[in-house]
C-alpha cells in the first residue's frame, strides 16, 4: 500500500518546485494603508489627551496651631525685623514694623517686589517677612508673592492675619 | 495598447515612510505623555518659578474654582472606596454597591454630603448634575470631614491646593485653616511653571 520511498520524494519535489514558481510570481508587497490609518489614529489620541505644561508644586510650610491647653510658646520677633507686604488689588504697601509704621507704596509688579525684597534683605539682617492678605486680595497675588520671596531665598516669612490697620491702608 | 496597460495597473504609493513616521510620532507621544485629568469647569493656575514636581501618587487635592466651589479628590480608585466607606461610618449614610463604585471613579467631587447618594444616582442614570461645592463654614466643615477621612484611608497622602488665580483669598484661607485644624502644615500650592523656562 505505502508506495516506495522514491516515489513520495519525487513527488515531494514536484510539488515544491510547484509552489516556488507560483510564489515568485506573486507580489509581494503589503497594504500599508489599514496600519497607517491605526498609526494616525494614536497619533491624534495622544495629542489631543496630551498636557504639555505639566504643573509644579509650589511647598507651603504653615504654623501648627497650638494646642488648647498649651503654654503659648510663640516666637517673639523684634518689630524693626519685621516687614510687612499688604497686598491690595492694584498696588503694594509695605512697612516695617508694627506700631505706627510708616507706609510705603509700590506698583504691583514682579520686578519692583524683587527690588523691595533685595533692598529690605540687605538692610535688615534676619528680617521676617508677613504677608498680609486682605479680603479682597486674590489667590494669584499671594501665590506670586510667595514665588517670589522663594526665589529670594527668605527663609522666614508667615502669612499673617491682616490687623485693623492694615484694613484701614485699603481704604485710603 | 501602452495605455490600456497603465490604466489597469493603480499608481503604487510607498507607504513605508509614513508609517515610520507615524509611529515614531506616536512612540514619542506614548513616552511623554502625561493625561489631562478633568477638572471642574476652567481653572488658570497661577503661574510661578518652582521646579518642584508634583509626586504621581498618594496625592489629594483640594480643587477651588473660579466660582469659588471647593472641590476634593485623592488620587487611587480603592482608596476612594475606603475613604467613602469611613465617610458613610461616621455620618450614617449608606451608599449601594453601585454607588460605591461610581464615586470610586469620580476624580474629584464637589457636593454636600447630604446630596451625595442623589449625586450619585444622577451618574448612575447618566445625567450630569451641577456641583455645588463642598461646605467649609465654621458651622459646617465638611472639608475637614473628607480630608480626615481621606487619611484613614491612605495615611501617606500629600496635600496640595488647585485654585484658580482669581479666587478671593479668604476661601483660600478656609481651606488652609481646615487643613491646619488636622495638624497638616506642610502642603503644596499647585501652580504652572515659568513660560520663560520652557
Amino acid at each position: 500500500m505505502i508506495p516506495p520511498f522514491e516515489e513520495i520524494e519525487v513527488e515531494r519535489i514536484h510539488k515544491r518546485s510547484d509552489s516556488n514558481k507560483k510564489a515568485e510570481r506573486r507580489n509581494l508587497s503589503v497594504d500599508m494603508n489599514p496600519m497607517v490609518d491605526l498609526a494616525f489614529l494614536l497619533l491624534t489620541f495622544f495629542m489631543l489627551a496630551t498636557t504639555f505644561s505639566k504643573p509644579f508644586a509650589m511647598e507651603l510650610i504653615v504654623p501648627a496651631k497650638p494646642k488648647e491647653n498649651a503654654v503659648e510658646k510663640e516666637t517673639s520677633v523684634k518689630e524693626s525685623k519685621t516687614l510687612s507686604l499688604v497686598l491690595l488689588e492694584d498696588k503694594l504697601i509695605w512697612y516695617n514694623g508694627i506700631t505706627d509704621p510708616e507706609t510705603n507704596q509700590i506698583e504691583y509688579t514682579e520686578k519692583s517686589l524683587n527690588t523691595l525684597i533685595q533692598q529690605q534683605l540687605n538692610q535688615i539682617s534676619d528680617l521676617v517677612i508677613l504677608i498680609k492678605p486682605l479680603e479682597e486680595s486674590n489667590y494669584g497675588q499671594l501665590v506670586m508673592t510667595i514665588d517670589l520671596l522663594n526665589q529670594n531665598q527668605v527663609k522666614r516669612y508667615a502669612i499673617s492675619p491682616s490687623s485693623e490697620f492694615d484694613k484701614s491702608l485699603a481704604n485710603e | 495598447m501602452g495605455q490600456i496597460r497603465k490604466l489597469k495597473k493603480l499608481p503604487q504609493l510607498d507607504m513605508n515612510p509614513m508609517v515610520d513616521m507615524a509611529f515614531l510620532l506616536v512612540s514619542f507621544f506614548m513616552m511623554t505623555t502625561t493625561f489631562k485629568t478633568e477638572t471642574p469647569g476652567k481653572i488658570k493656575l497661577p503661574s510661578s518659578h518652582s521646579e518642584i514636581r508634583i509626586p504621581d501618587n498618594d496625592l489629594a487635592v483640594i480643587i477651588v474654582s473660579e466660582e469659588g466651589k471647593v472641590f476634593f479628590g485623592i488620587d487611587n480608585k480603592f482608596k476612594r472606596s475606603n475613604m467613602l466607606d469611613v465617610i458613610s461610618k461616621q455620618s450614617d449614610i449608606t451608599f449601594s454597591q453601585k454607588q460605591k463604585q461610581v464615586f470610586s471613579l469620580q476624580n474629584s467631587f464637589g457636593t454636600p454630603l447630604a446630596k451625595l447618594p442623589d449625586f450619585l444616582n444622577q451618574i448612575i442614570q447618566g445625567k450630569k448634575g451641577v456641583p455645588t461645592g463642598i461646605p467649609l463654614d465654621s458651622t459646617n466643615n465638611e472639608l475637614k470631614k473628607w480630608i480626615l477621612a481621606s487619611r484613614i484611608s491612605n495615611p501617606k497622602l500629600r496635600f496640595s491646593i488647585h485654585a484658580d488665580e482669581s479666587v478671593a483669598y479668604p476661601l483660600i484661607n478656609q481651606c488652609i485653616e481646615s487643613l491646619r485644624d488636622l495638624n497638616i502644615t506642610r502642603f503644596n500650592l499647585i501652580t504652572l511653571g515659568d513660560d520663560s523656562s520652557i
